[in-house]
């Protein structure tokens, strides 16, 4: 009797309430269920999941833009970056928790960089986190390989005609990393004043790194 | 001309170059559950039982209908489940009356 009393309170025994409650859980049930059997099998651990987790929230785009500000201010740093982009990232302290090879792009005054991953969402994970949404979803990834003025353009980003755009289109194995240009009137600052500059969609390609608007 | 042959020259994965509307640029934080499902995918790869490029072929293999009807992290814990199926580390049953205690275990935990 009281349990009855007490679903209803909390809108259990209404019909819709149900379908939305079971559509929204259906999956997460189905999650739980998988990494359950695979660990009741021994293939997965409850605390490697817990781990991961921990790895993934460490991750974040202060990783990058910690390697960004030292490619500016080191040029022999830029130079093994540009070589190897995991060895670089690696040389900071950053890990890669996974397979992935990481080419770092650098944009000119010729050349401006674009990353995407037209078939899924592959990204640089280890030093940029997870991606935002709008980077795996369609229009984004349809758009950036064909039209990738217009789609700068979205972002606010207007690049000059006479600099090439390269769209580099990422792998399951070979992830990009664009290092923007330093923005100018930034001569003296130190590495962390520079890696505050540094933005997540810079090191996508859609904005540059810019000043911020009080000092500009 | 046959509409059907877009289907067959292109799957649901393979969209570069195709026509789209604009960048919507809202973002999400994960739900606990996405964020264990990432977790997993990375797990299932560090110990060599679905590597990246096999996720991805598991999501395409959904088909177009499915891929446009579930979210990111839908999509890959049902392509997680069909590979576990293909190679042999789960059965469908095993899976069925897994999410069948899950779902009893929740919904005793809400009546508490």
């Amino acid at each position: 009797m009281s349990a009855h009393e007490h679903n209803h309170e909390h809108g259990h025994d209404h019909p819709h309430a149900e379908i939305t409650a079971e559509a929204a859980g259906y999956y997460e049930i189905m999650e739980t269920a998988v990494r359950e059997l695979l660990a009741e099998k021994g293939l997965i651990g409850p605390a490697e999941i817990r781990r991961q987790i921990e790895v993934l929230d460490s991750r974040t785009p202060a990783l990058g833009a910690k390697v960004v500000a030292r490619a500016w201010v080191d040029p022999g740093f830029r130079a093994r970056l540009i070589a190897d982009g995991r060895a670089g990232c690696e040389e900071l302290g950053i890990s890669f928790y996974d397979d992935t090879q990481l080419i770092v792009l650098e944009n000119t005054q010729e050349v401006h960089n674009l990353i995407v991953c037209t078939l899924c969402s592959c990204y640089p994970r280890p030093v940029l986190g997870l991606p935002p949404d709008w980077y795996k979803e369609k229009p984004y990834r349809a758009r950036a390989v064909i039209e990738p003025r217009a789609v700068l353009a979205e972002f606010g980003t207007t690049i000059p005609d006479d600099v090439e755009i390269r769209v580099s289109d990422s792998t399951a194995m070979v992830r990009y990393l664009v290092l923007p240009r330093r923005p100018e009137g930034t001569e003296g600052w130190s590495e962390e004043s520079l890696a505050e500059l540094v933005t997540r969609d810079a090191m996508i390609g859609v904005v540059p790194a810019t000043l911020p608007e009080s000092v500009q | 001309m046959n509409d059907s042959a877009h289907l067959v020259k292109k799957l649901p994965n393979d969209i570069g170059g195709v026509e789209a509307g604009p960048i919507v640029m809202a973002e999400h934080t994960l739900l606990p559950w996405e964020k264990r499902c990432h977790a997993l995918a990375d797990l299932l790869d560090f110990k060599k039982i679905i590597n990246t490029e096999e996720k991805r072929r598991g999501v395409e293999a959904l088909g177009a209908t499915v891929i446009g009807s579930l979210s990111y992290y839908e999509r890959w814990i049902v392509a997680f489940g069909n590979i576990l199926f293909q190679k042999g580390i789960l059965t469908p049953e095993e899976l069925a009356r897994k999410m069948d205690e899950v779902e009893a275990r929740h919904a005793g935990a809400g009546e508490v």
